[in-house]
């Protein structure tokens, strides 16, 4: 019983960060229709981004998350500006391909400039264990949790309550009438990947606090699972994405808890093939892109 | 009367295949002008192109002395065109209220944006019922009401209606046309494509003719209603 909650707690811990680098991960791909291979490392640079300014500018947290989110925030901005926009409605495997070569530019980008191996990350926060009894629960863990709900709360008021969510949504199911009902597409796809960035960059810093250290090559694991949370979800609802996101972490901390840790990565795609069979545009519906 | 929209020599092409072949057609302030003609004539094509939606390879097109031709389609929209779109093309994963207010997006006064909800809401009582539902599980009618309401959202001086009896009940298309003239009542120009030619000539004030791709007759409603080949192509030959 107590591994039980011990695992379902860590899932949950680990499913919000899924939940957040996924929810971004989709956002893009519904509105700009590319599937942005860049997303997960650009999660890797705000995490760097982070390490840089806690070991440079000030072990303050809140100065070490502004960093993560505006060094990741930049680098979509810049994606957005030049593969994106100019690969707009050409040919899907056009901008693939751009999103692939700017993964891979950053990823090894990264090792050169840091290094290949993994690096300590700045402890900012102090790693304290809560815990009744048997089942425990760190401060890293905390702030790890607490960050993803904040940002999927805020991201979720955003796409429901805002104008320009209200619009991102409408680009994303009939982006034409969109258009002709006075949104400038442009605009939102780059917000979007602006806000979609930012939010991995946060996530990033919690995520290398957590773990305590940054690797040029952590996104991949990342970015696969995310994109495997999207097609299991569909990409009709947002909310969608989150439960999955959330329900894969739950999942692979049970394989672990109670199989093996070396099959914890295969539970994804496990999931994956099973629902693709029986449900091909995923558990919730997806728009014909 | 200087024409609000003025369309010449519009050439349209689909890779290569011409769906539209220099067609010129205007339209006054406070006008109903159709254009009739079978499926494929190039109707839909001349709507999409004055919203930006097509890029024709020759012509112009001017809307209240402004040349639309290199405008993209949101700033087309702010120039105070609106559309109800064939087949609706509601967001139907968005509330009823939702799609009103994306209809009235570029509207920064929220003040406005609500007195306009209400308004659409006391004309049109299904859609208030019906408000935090989404817009895809309202009925053909409902939902074409609806599309209607979100091209009004925008105080528009010109809607463009393509198709906008399709797939509808009798009763409903009915209720659609008389909506059109309505609106028209209130001083909005209306370009209207349409297959259902009996109903949209007693509500237009002036009509063209297209077959593949050319405007082949226009003229006065009532004149072309009275056509003996327009009866036989569009009025199944009876008078």
């Amino acid at each position: 019983m107590t591994l039980l909650l011990q695992q379902l707690l860590n899932g949950l811990i680990i499913g919000s960060t899924y939940a957040v680098v996924a929810l971004g991960f989709s956002l893009v791909f519904t509105v700009a229709r590319v599937i942005n291979f860049a997303h997960p490392d650009i999660f890797m640079v705000g995490m760097f981004a982070g390490l840089l300014a806690g070991a440079h500018i000030s072990q303050n947290f809140i100065v070490v998350l502004v960093a993560g989110a505006l060094g990741a925030a930049a680098v979509g901005y810049g994606l957005e500006r030049v593969v994106l926009r100019p690969l707009r409605s050409r040919d899907v495997l056009m901008t693939l391909m751009g999103t692939l070569g700017v993964a891979i530019m950053l990823q090894n980008g990264m090792a050169a400039l840091m290094s290949p191996d993994p690096v300590a990350y700045p402890r900012v926060v102090p790693n304290v264990a809560f815990g009744t009894g048997d089942i425990s629960i760190s401060s890293l863990q905390v702030v790890n949790f607490g960050l993803s709900v904040v940002m999927l709360a805020a991201a979720s008021f955003y796409v429901r309550r805002t104008r320009y969510g209200r619009a991102t949504r409408a680009i994303a199911e009939r982006p034409d009438v969109a258009a002709a009902f006075g949104v400038d597409v442009n605009r939102v796809s780059q917000i979007t990947v602006v806000l979609a960035s930012g939010m991995a960059g946060v996530a990033a810093v919690s995520v290398g606090l957590l773990y305590g250290s940054a690797w040029a090559f952590v996104g991949l694991l990342y970015g696969l699972k995310s994109f495997v949370c999207m097609l299991v979800a569909g990409n009709r609802y947002f909310d969608g994405v989150m439960l999955v996101a959330l329900t894969l972490g739950v999942l692979e901390a049970l394989v672990t808890g109670y199989f093996s840790s070396s099959l914890r990565d295969a539970v994804a795609f496990f999931v994956l093939i099973v629902v693709l069979y029986f449900r091909p545009d995923g558990l919730f519906g997806s728009y014909a892109v | 009367m200087t024409p609000l929209l003025t369309i010449s020599d519009l050439h349209v092409s689909y890779k290569a295949v011409p769906a539209v072949a220099g067609v010129s057609l205007e339209i006054c302030e406070g006008e109903v002008r159709v254009i009739l003609g079978a499926n494929g004539a190039g109707k839909t094509t001349i709507i999409k192109a004055i919203l930006g939606l097509a890029r024709p390879h020759r012509g112009a097109i001017r809307f209240a002395g402004q040349e639309l031709l290199r405008l993209p389609s949101h700033r087309i929209h702010q120039l105070g065109i609106s559309w109800v779109p064939e087949a609706r093309q509601l967001w139907g994963s968005l509330t009823v209220l939702d799609n009103l207010r994306m209809g009235a997006f570029l509207e920064n006064d929220r003040a406005k944006i609500a007195e306009r909800v209400d308004h659409m809401f006391k004309r049109f009582p299904r859609l208030a019922e019906r408000q935090t539902q989404v817009a895809g599980s309202l009925s053909g009618g409902e939902q074409q009401m609806l599309a209607i309401a979100r091209a009004l959202m925008s105080d528009p001086k010109l809607v463009l209606m393509d198709e906008p009896s399709l797939g509808l009940a009798p009763l409903v298309v009915r209720d659609v046309f008389r909506l059109a003239k309505e609106i028209n009542g209130r001083g909005v120009a209306i370009l209207m494509v349409e297959q259902n030619a009996r109903q949209a000539l007693k509500v237009a004030d002036w009509a063209y003719l297209l077959s593949v791709g050319r405007v082949v007759e226009s003229g006065r409603a009532a004149d072309i209603a009275g056509k003996e080949s327009v009866q036989e192509i569009f009025l199944g030959g009876r008078a």
